[in-house]
């Protein structure tokens, strides 16, 4: 039996509904975080709140930069935002499963360029959802409903492809993100096969880690992905409204649900309307639920995570988790 | 080889179809044929088969139908369910039920409580009628649209006490204003968790700060009313559990079910608020229902075969003798056409056509319902219904559309078919439809300009499929495809 050598510890959240527009997000995807500190949010939002699809930016101290992008289809526009990466240079790459194509962003938010084609031959793709920069800056992308990884130039060459529709090994069904450790090793969430596969940079097949289940070291329908550089997995296990920490051998650490208290723009929302403020003071946030469906016990609980779709890992090791359906992000510290 | 069944079988199966369901494709309507009207009416009572709906799937992509808060992602969620679902009589009845006990989003804001009431009236809306209301009874979605949540011990709110009598059980006239009172005191307590917070949310109509709250039922003892009521005739510490159970024996409630149930399945009756004044159409399909509720303790599945195997049902003249409401031309439009296996943003426009049709799902406009019956037609909203289907049908593609080129193909048997035979052989599929004279010599002359249909080589055959579509999308067009 294995046993975490360490613990994390809830630090803070950040984030606000923003359907109305202003500072926060609204259905996030996807998340990276720069070297200076700037995070990048991208917020898919729905059709009835369409001035908020953009990448928002803010930082670990609660500032809030406005955002990139917006909704639609011309250059630097999106529809259905999906994921984000930055390269060496810092220049920010949005995945859009709507319209398949990548945007690249300079590191001032002008829009640089555009590529993409939909299709299944070499150097095209079909509903892009993961984005990393490998060791050697070249970007490999969840081509997901074409059930392979794919490796790019950063301006768009296809390097080569890997991975086909199935359950077995090296094969895929519908994957979602993707990590790499510091050996190089990678790691894709086979999303609709409920478990990870460990790769070898040039995408030889390595291990696999879970199974279907609620139960520790197992997945429902797993999406984001990063890795410590203890080579610990931090998985997003979004199906099951958690996220589960793996060690290097694909054992069951432990897992986190999220307990979020308000955020300093939440705090201020609430302080700046009196009648909400003063119903909170009884609110009890946390309660037994007469459900099992994970799916549903969040939508209750307000401190759990909400479709926690996204982890993300800091220069410190700090674990950052993105949930869609509570448009925030939880931090925790490694204790 | 398969079996050929009468032109009266295939057109009473296809009715039970309509009614109970969406309408079928082909391959339903030949297996049901396959296994007989009872056996058929049978398995829509007992639906063995899971939703096929991929909810993880549907949830990656339109991730708006994950929290379900606005109402065009949980209309369209819905959809999904209505057109995917392998069980259509269930998802009928949470239509019938979202209809008698009408809860709307816009008071509540976030669709997902009417999502998660809807999930209650699919589990349960073919059981006992008595586990049903009161189910409803703990619905959070009830409880904040009739305001049970300000319905305290000496102070009662009678909102929730009076609708259930007048709208969800027994009808006006059947009870007196001190029933009301009484059964509001009984009901005393009965709110959901955290009901500040979530009462004054709702009224500020907020998602913020970190999006919505769905709700819980809770009981709180403390707030009930334990002393003496009497209900009905009945006396007592009454709870809300009792209230139901003496609401549940009464004579009323069936007949006033049964009717509601005749109105949805049958035929039109008079708007509820003339009930009391006015005989039903057919007092002894009333009766009939009304003894199945009695005989099996209250089951609304009784009821319910009561009425799908009774001459009034099947008779002639029950058929295509309402107006499909919104809903179901949309929806069953969308399960002929298929193609709906994976999200498609077809479900919004879905909704969409139906909200400008006047049915806007999970939006009743008032806790009265929707009428219905012709009403729903309108120069403009017959406008939105003929484009509508027209465009559903346009892409000889998708699989409904393919299967019923197929059947076509089959029917040529390697010759060509005449005008007359591809009309007939479309009327025959969409419905079976029967037109006036007029209407179908309309048609021939419409399929007669789109030339010969045979399928001898590819391009004969990709003509043959545009002749196809275009005949369809012009068939969906005629009134009788209007009615169910």
């Amino acid at each position: 039996m294995t046993t975490a050598t360490f613990r994390l510890q809830y630090s803070d959240a950040i984030g606000f509904v923003a359907d109305q527009g202003g500072r926060g997000f609204h259905l996030p995807m996807s998340m990276v975080i720069r070297g200076d500190g700037r995070i990048f949010v991208v917020s898919r939002s729905n059709t009835q709140a369409l001035d908020i699809v953009g990448i928002q930016m803010v930082t670990r101290g609660h500032e809030f930069f406005g955002q990139i992008g917006g909704y639609g289809q011309e250059p630097g526009k999106m529809i259905w935002p999906t994921a984000l990466a930055l390269d060496r240079a810092d220049n920010l790459y949005l995945a859009d499963d709507y319209l398949q194509r990548v945007t690249i962003y300079d590191r001032d938010g002008a829009v640089q360029s555009t590529w993409g084609t939909k299709g299944s031959a070499a150097g095209e793709f079909d509903g892009p959802s993961g984005l990393l920069f490998d060791a050697d800056d070249n970007l490999l992308m969840v081509d997901h409903r074409n059930h392979r990884i794919q490796k790019f130039t950063r301006d768009g060459q296809s390097l080569g492809t890997w991975g086909a529709y199935g359950d077995g090994d090296g094969q895929f069904n519908l994957p979602w993100g993707i990590a790499q450790d510091r050996q190089g090793f990678l790691y894709v969430a086979d999303w609709r096969n409920d478990r990870i596969q460990k790769f070898t940079p040039d995408g030889e097949f390595v291990a696999k880690f879970g199974a279907s289940g609620d139960g520790d070291g197992q997945f429902n329908r797993p999406s984001g992905l990063a890795v410590g550089a203890d080579g610990n997995l931090y998985v997003a296990d979004w199906g099951n409204q958690r996220v589960q920490v793996l060690d290097a051998a694909g054992n069951f650490l432990l897992q986190l649900r999220g307990e979020a208290k308000l955020s300093p723009w939440a705090q201020e929302y609430i302080a700046a309307n009196a009648d909400e403020s003063a119903a909170r003071a009884t609110y009890v946030p946390v309660f037994d639920v007469d459900t099992a469906d994970a799916n549903e016990v969040s939508a209750r609980i307000e401190p759990y995570f909400w479709d926690p779709v996204d982890v993300v890992l800091d220069d410190d090791e700090r674990v950052y988790v993105l949930e869609t359906s509570r448009h925030r992000f939880q931090v925790y510290d490694k204790v | 080889m398969p079996t050929v069944h009468s032109k009266q079988d295939v057109a009473l199966m296809a009715h039970l179809l309509r009614r109970a369901g969406f309408g079928a494709t082909l391959q339903e309507l030949d297996r049901c044929l396959e296994q007989g009207y009872e056996a058929t009416v049978e398995a829509l009572l007992s639906p063995s088969a899971p939703d096929a709906v991929p909810e993880d799937l549907i949830r990656r992509y339109h991730v708006d139908q994950s929290d379900l808060r606005n109402h065009a992602a949980g209309a369209a969620y819905w959809i999904y369910r209505m057109v995917q679902t392998p069980a259509p009589l269930r998802e009928k009845m949470s239509l019938f039920w979202h209809r008698v006990f009408a809860t709307a989003a816009t008071k509540l804001i976030q669709a997902r409580m009417v999502a998660n009431q809807l999930d209650m009236f699919r589990d349960h809306g073919m059981g006992s009628f008595q586990d049903l209301l009161l189910r409803l009874s703990r619905d959070p979605a009830m409880m904040m649209w009739l305001d049970n949540q300000d319905n305290h011990k000496g102070s009662i709110n009678e909102n929730y006490g009076r609708e259930i009598l007048e709208l969800f059980s027994m009808g006006v006239g059947n009870y007196t204003e001190d029933d009301i009172k009484e059964c509001a005191r009984a009901f005393t307590g009965w709110r959901v968790v955290n009901p500040d917070y979530m009462s004054i949310r709702m009224r500020n109509n907020t998602a913020r700060p970190y999006g919505y709250i769905a709700w819980q039922f809770e009981y709180d003892d403390t707030d009930h009313d334990h002393d003496e009521k009497t209900f009905l005739g009945q006396v007592g510490d009454l709870n809300g559990e009792d209230v139901v159970a003496i609401i549940c024996r009464q004579e009323a409630t069936p007949r006033f079910i049964a009717r509601h149930l005749y109105h949805f399945f049958v035929a039109d009756e008079v708007p509820v608020p003339q009930w009391p004044h006015t005989a039903p159409r057919d007092p002894q399909a009333i009766d009939l229902m009304c003894q199945a509720y009695f005989d099996s303790n209250y089951d609304i599945s009784a009821m319910l075969r009561a009425m799908f195997n009774a001459d009034f049902f099947k008779s002639e003249a029950a058929r295509f003798a309402r107006v499909k409401s919104p809903v179901e031309m949309v929806v069953g439009t969308l399960r002929m056409a298929g193609g709906l296996e994976l999200p498609s943003t077809d479900t919004y426009a879905a909704v969409g056509v139906c909200a400008a049709m006047g049915q806007f799902p999970m939006n009743p406009p008032s806790v009265e319902g929707w009428q219905g019956g012709s009403e729903w037609i309108n120069t403009g909203a017959y406008v939105q219904r003929v484009n509508f289907a027209s465009r559903v049908l346009s892409d000889p593609g998708k699989p409904g559309i393919q299967a019923i080129i197929g059947r076509i193909r089959d029917l040529a048997n390697g010759r060509g078919l005449s005008a007359e035979e591809l009309v007939d052989a479309c009327l025959h599929i969409v419905g079976p439809l029967e037109v006036p004279d007029s209407t179908r010599d309309g048609l021939i002359e419409y399929a007669r300009s789109w030339g010969d249909v045979d399928f001898a080589d590819a391009a004969s055959t990709a003509q043959a499929e545009r002749t196809i579509v275009a005949l369809l999308q012009l068939v969906v067009t005629t009134q009788e495809y209007q009615m169910v």
